[in-house]
């Protein structure tokens, strides 16, 4: 009994992560509904931000947030220019295809430089005990600092000027060039937002599991599945969503095989879709 | 003393392929109410989005304190002086009055006097100051044209474009509004408006425009047009 509730206290801190990952992917889809394929690499770019980092510099992994935050952004702003720009209100298919574009050749790129294999930081950070059990170190950081940015976010779009004026272009883009907002270029910093979030969540992955330059792909496709459970374009919808499938994952793992996760996951995912179109977790629709 | 402040030579624009204005010209003079009027279709819409950049214009050149602004975007004729309160009231739906009417004075000029500028509206809409924390989604019509009007004001405007005012609002509520930008006027606000009911836009005017099929039928000042027969007849339903 203690084992299963553990496991659930160890899946809402993990999933706080998940959740973080996926306010990034959500952030775009809310304010340009573009759906961004290229999060997968761009999570694992963050991974091997880390791996460089603290491979070469020799520092401590936590200390790799602050570039790998700033370099997200920069790389969130040159990807708006590059592949969403001219997409912006044109068919969704169009921006699936040139962010699927970027998506491959990023995980090209990876595969050529570091090939396919697994990779894994060393993080020494004591656990905390609770009874028989104890939590790991690590997770504990990592889902303090999800929340933490999870938070400034969240702040940064409900109490900023700037943040005011994302949540303007994201409720009608044209009233928000009426009332002044340069909107494209909110709509660039939005990705560049949203890069630097995926960026430091795939960071903050890379310290709790080992990785590959493929690991994309499945963090991608959860980052969907919370999408949706969080109500489409809604970051706080997200973050809950993200806890529940880090619960989810945590309490089916003591009973069925690791393999099993990601079935019984896209399962009830389905499910879910099928069940509440609008979202598990969506407070009220736009909210953002 | 007639000051131009607004000049549109010659404005041409459509959608698409599709041409709708063809030579429109207009001016607005400062501290003056210069009204719009014309059918169903006849571009009246058309002609204030291409005055505000939403559309951009495909001929013809925009002055504004005389200098060429046609090419400026939406966003930087905002921060120049223009404010269009569009067709359809266009609220940030999803967010509070309170937060419209702050990102109404986004524009830099807007910053300095805002505390003011909110005393202001608030005065002259003392129902938005008892709604701030309302989604101004869920305001009912005439609440929203007040925020309208409201955020358009917050950003300290030097002309105030507005696009059917009295659309939908009971005649009540129109004529208050109307009040309102007689207030707004004496203060020294030029103000541009494109009003379906040509009776109150001459009542109300000091010159009017009015257009059809994308042209300019004819202008002058509102007792002129109200004595031209066929303005009696196509427009005043006499
Ligand atoms: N987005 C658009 N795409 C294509 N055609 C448009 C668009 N908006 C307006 N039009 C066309 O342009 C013409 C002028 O429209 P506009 O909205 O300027 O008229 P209006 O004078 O404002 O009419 P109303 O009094 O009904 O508001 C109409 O024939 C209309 O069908
Ligand atoms: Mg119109």
């Amino acid at each position: 009994m203690l084992g299963i509730l553990a496991s659930i206290i160890d899946g809402v801190l993990v999933g706080l992560v998940y959740g973080l990952a996926a306010m990034g992917l959500t952030l775009i889809w809310g304010v340009m509904d573009v759906v961004n394929l290229s999060h997968g690499p761009v999570i694992v770019a963050g991974m091997f931000g880390l791996y460089l980092l603290t491979s070469a510099l020799g520092i401590s992994p936590y200390l790799a947030l602050p570039p790998v935050l700033i370099g997200g952004f920069f790389a969130g702003v040159l990807l708006y220019w590059i592949a969403v720009h001219r997409m912006v209100g044109k068919p969704p298919l169009m921006s699936l295809l040139s962010t699927f574009a970027v998506n491959l050749v990023l995980v090209g790129l990876g595969t050529a430089v570091w090939g396919t294999a697994l990779f894994n930081v060393e993080v020494s950070v004591p656990g905390v005990s609770l009874g028989r059990y104890t939590f790991p170190g690590p997770h504990i950081v990592a889902s303090l600092m999800a929340a933490l940015i999870a938070y400034a976010l969240y702040f940064f779009l409900h109490h900023s000027r700037t943040g005011k004026a994302v949540r303007a272009v994201a409720n009608n883009r044209e009233a928000a060039e009426l009332v002044g907002i340069p909107t494209t270029r909110v709509l660039a910093l939005t990705v560049g937002c949203s890069l630097a979030i995926a960026c430091v969540s795939g960071m903050l992955i890379g310290t709790l599991f080992p990785f590959t330059v493929l690991s994309g792909d499945s963090y991608l496709l959860k980052s969907f599945v919370v999408t949706v459970l969080g109500g489409f374009g809604n970051p706080l919808g997200a973050l809950f969503a993200g806890v529940a499938l880090g619960v989810l994952e945590g309490a089916v793992a003591p009973f069925v095989p690791i393999s099993w996760t990601l079935v019984i996951e896209f399962g009830l995912f389905v499910l879910a879709l099928i069940a509440f179109p609008g979202g598990l977790f969506s407070l009220r629709r736009g909210a953002l | 003393m007639s000051e131009t402040l607004l000049k549109v030579e010659g404005l041409e624009a459509g959608y698409g392929e599709v041409q709708v204005l063809w030579g429109v010209s207009l001016a607005a003079v400062r501290g003056h109410l210069t009204a719009i009027v014309g059918a169903n279709g006849a571009g009246k819409t058309t002609t204030l989005r291409a005055i505000a950049g939403t559309i951009a214009p495909w001929r013809g050149r925009i002055l504004f304190e005389g200098d060429d602004v046609t090419r400026l975007s939406t966003h930087e004729k905002a921060e120049r002086g223009f404010a269009l309160v569009p067709e359809g009231r266009q609220l940030f739906t999803t967010m509070t009055v309170a937060e419209n009417l702050e990102l109404g004075a986004f524009p830099k000029r807007a910053a300095r006097a805002y505390a003011e500028r909110l005393d202001q509206v608030f005065t002259l809409f003392p129902r938005l100051a008892e709604r701030q924390r309302q989604l101004a989604g869920t305001l009912s019509g005439g609440e929203q044209q007040m925020v309208a009007i409201a955020r358009g004001l917050m950003s300290n405007p030097d002309i105030l474009i507005i696009d059917e005012m009295s659309l939908g609002l009971a005649p009540v509520l129109v004529y208050q509004l109307f009040q309102t930008l007689k207030k707004l006027k004496d203060v020294g606000l030029t103000i541009l408006l494109v009003e379906q009911n040509v009776h109150l836009a001459l009542a109300v005017s000091d010159y009017a425009y009015v257009i059809a099929e994308g042209k300019l039928f004819t202008e002058g000042r509102p007792a002129e047009l109200s004595a031209m027969p066929e303005i009696r007849r196509a427009y005043l339903g006499l």
